[in-house]
């Protein structure tokens, strides 16, 4: 069995030999960069450049797969913010909206969301990468990409503050937005699938209970996330919460996708006392305290940790950090080669 | 005078139930009757942030609720504190300069330290999020303020803070640095020359 059929199997509710080691989240390197020589602000804006550094995870330390893209900004440009790339700044810097779209609460049910989402910004660039990843190691491993849940995405849009003030306080006004929104989010998504990706992860990262209620969360969060799920069923999709996640395994399991992706933050038995040991579990190695400044000794351990602790595949916490040394991504991918099948929960129940 | 209790309790509950319009009535009841602008602000506004921050720490209320009870308050402290400065220069502690530094848009934290230290009686100057290096710079040299704070979440963009802090001190060896966001610690603080770290926003109040 191949890492593509095992992900992929897996993730259909399939039998598969053991756990995977991939993500859902973004997967570049600074190794990775430095084999092509690419400069960080540049791979957003160009597909080879993208699918070339997403692969050499694989060719590097045997991720069993490849995503794209890196950044949290590709709905909001299409949608027609302004994205900021950093390319003037020598230091490795994530990307920004540099201007948003909606600037009041009255233009919340106003400001326009082209009919033509999924064909603007870098969608087609994006769709373009998953093309030639498909085409370069898609036969040996799992492509693929991500898409913002609708809440996070409004963050990238409106002003944040307003958007948690309103959340509590007119929570009606926030849901009509995010309705909208979750139209967007699945012509992207839909577009994404179409260029091959094999799944999709909704990242809500902004949505945890570190800043929201579980009731927030459930009245607002809750019924956009289903709602793009629901219009994607033909696709596997896992859901990514960063933060705190404890307090809404419920909801997140209600929301029904293929697989629920977790931080280090959750406490895995507490979850699987909730939501019982059905649903699949990924996570939760600590993307910068494990795997940028540990030792491959303590990688080793913290994956053993999260396979004893019930995940059903092993996930970086959040995007894997470029600086992570490719050793300590080695001991990741290795210790789930070796040990995945003997310590996986689901099968020694 | 038990109507003094009286208004310093609906200053409080005010902020606590994000209610601005009982903040303002109250505000304004409590210059009506001449009750000390100062006492009004601590034992009435600042009473119901802390209340706030206590249920915030015990996860009973979240950064929603907060943002809304840092309204209310921001409504009553903008009625009172002109009655504060004209005691002289009594009506601020200090200046304050804060941001989030370059490449990072991580700001829900900065927003609660901010609040803090706008009730305890500083002039905040928020420079936002994503801020360049020579923003604080400038700040710091048109304000004259004395004390900075940088935010980062993440670790690749808290390592633009030993520079700032350098360039910092270079031009004003007298400035106090402060930083805080969850990758930096006291350690590093320390390491790069900051003359202080937190590690919440409660914490950060009590520099
Ligand atoms: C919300 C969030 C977002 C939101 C941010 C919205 C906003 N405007 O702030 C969005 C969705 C936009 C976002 C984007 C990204 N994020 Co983010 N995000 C988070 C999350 C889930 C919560 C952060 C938060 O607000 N916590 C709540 C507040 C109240 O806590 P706090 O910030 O720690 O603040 C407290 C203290 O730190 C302290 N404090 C803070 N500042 C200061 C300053 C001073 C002077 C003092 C004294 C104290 C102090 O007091 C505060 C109050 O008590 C964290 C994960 C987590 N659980 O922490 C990831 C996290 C910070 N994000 C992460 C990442 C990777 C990203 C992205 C790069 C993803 C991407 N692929 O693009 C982008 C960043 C883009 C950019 N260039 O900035 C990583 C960072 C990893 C790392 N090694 O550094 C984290 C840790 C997730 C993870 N598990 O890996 N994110």
């Amino acid at each position: 069995m191949n890492a593509k059929e095992r992900v992929i199997n897996q993730l259909l509710g399939k039998e598969v030999d053991r756990p995977a080691c991939y993500s859902g989240m973004g997967n570049v390197t600074t190794a990775g960069l430095e084999q092509f020589g690419y400069k960080f602000a540049r791979v957003h804006g160009d597909a080879k450049m993208m699918a070339d550094t997403a692969a050499s995870s694989h060719k590097l330390f045997g991720f069993e797969c490849a995503i794209v893209p890196y950044d949290l900004c590709l709905e909001a440009e299409a949608i027609g913010c302004v994205m900021n790339p950093y390319e003037q700044v020598d230091q490795l810097l994530y990307p920004t909206i540099k201007e948003k779209v909606c600037h009041s609460e009255d233009e919340m049910e106003t400001f326009p969301i082209p009919d033509d989402v999924a064909s603007r910004g870098r969608v087609p660039l994006v769709c373009e990468a998953i093309r030639l990843l498909q085409a370069d190691i898609g036969s040996e491993v799992a492509i693929g990409t991500y898409v913002l849940g609708p809440f996070t995405l409004a963050g990238q849009l409106m002003d944040l503050n307003d958007l948690f003030k309103l959340s509590f306080k007119s929570p009606a006004k926030v849901n009509a937005m995010l309705d909208r929104l979750s139209e967007a989010t699945i012509k992207i998504a839909r577009a994404l699938r179409d260029a091959g990706a094999d799944y999709i992860c909704i990242r809500e990262m902004g949505a945890t209970t570190d800043v929201l209620s579980p009731k927030v969360f459930q009245k607002v969060i809750f019924p956009h996330l289903k709602k793009v799920r629901d219009a994607l069923a033909d696709v596997p999709t896992i859901l990514h919460i960063c933060g705190g996640t404890n307090k809404i395994m419920n909801i997140l399991k209600d929301v029904g996708c293929n697989a629920i992706s977790v931080e280090t933050k959750n406490d895995l038995a507490k979850s699987r006392e909730d939501i019982g040991y059905e649903p699949l579990l990924f996570g939760n190695v600590d993307a910068y305290n494990i795997l940028v400044t540990a030792a491959p000794e303590d990688v080793e351990k913290a994956v053993l940790a999260a396979l004893e602790g019930s995940c059903d595949s092993i996930w970086p916490s959040c995007d894997i950090w470029p600086t992570a040394p490719i050793e300590n991504l080695k001991a990741m991918t290795e210790t789930v080669k070796k040990y995945g099948a003997e310590k996986w929960v689901r099968k020694n129940r | 005078m038990s109507n003094e209790k009286e208004i310093l309790q609906k200053l409080r509950d005010g902020v606590v139930e994000y209610d601005n319009d009982m903040v303002i009535e109250a505000s304004n009841e409590a210059l009506a009757q001449g009750i000390d602008a100062e006492k009004a602000i601590f034992d009435g506004l600042v009473a119901g942030i802390e209340e706030i921050g206590r249920l915030y720490e015990l996860e009973e209320i979240f950064v929603p609720e907060m943002l809304l009870a840092a309204d209310a308050m921001y409504a009553g402290l903008n009625i009172l504190k002109p009655h504060m400065e004209k005691k002289g220069d009594g009506g601020t502690k200090g200046h304050v300069i804060m941001g989030v530094v370059q490449g990072d848009v991580h700001d829900i934290g900065k927003n609660i330290v901010k609040m803090m230290f706008d009730v305890a009686g500083f002039e905040v100057h928020d420079l936002g999020r994503d801020v360049p290096l020579e923003d604080f710079i400038e700040e710091q040299l048109n304000t004259n303020s004395d004390l900075v704070c940088l935010s980062a979440m993440m670790t690749t963009t808290m390592v633009g803070m030993p520079e700032i802090i350098r360039k910092l001190k270079e031009k004003n060896p007298k400035v106090k640095i402060m930083i805080g966001g969850a990758p930096v610690n006291e350690n590093l603080a320390s390491q790069w020359g900051a003359d202080g770290y937190a590690k919440d926003a409660n914490n950060a109040g009590c520099y």
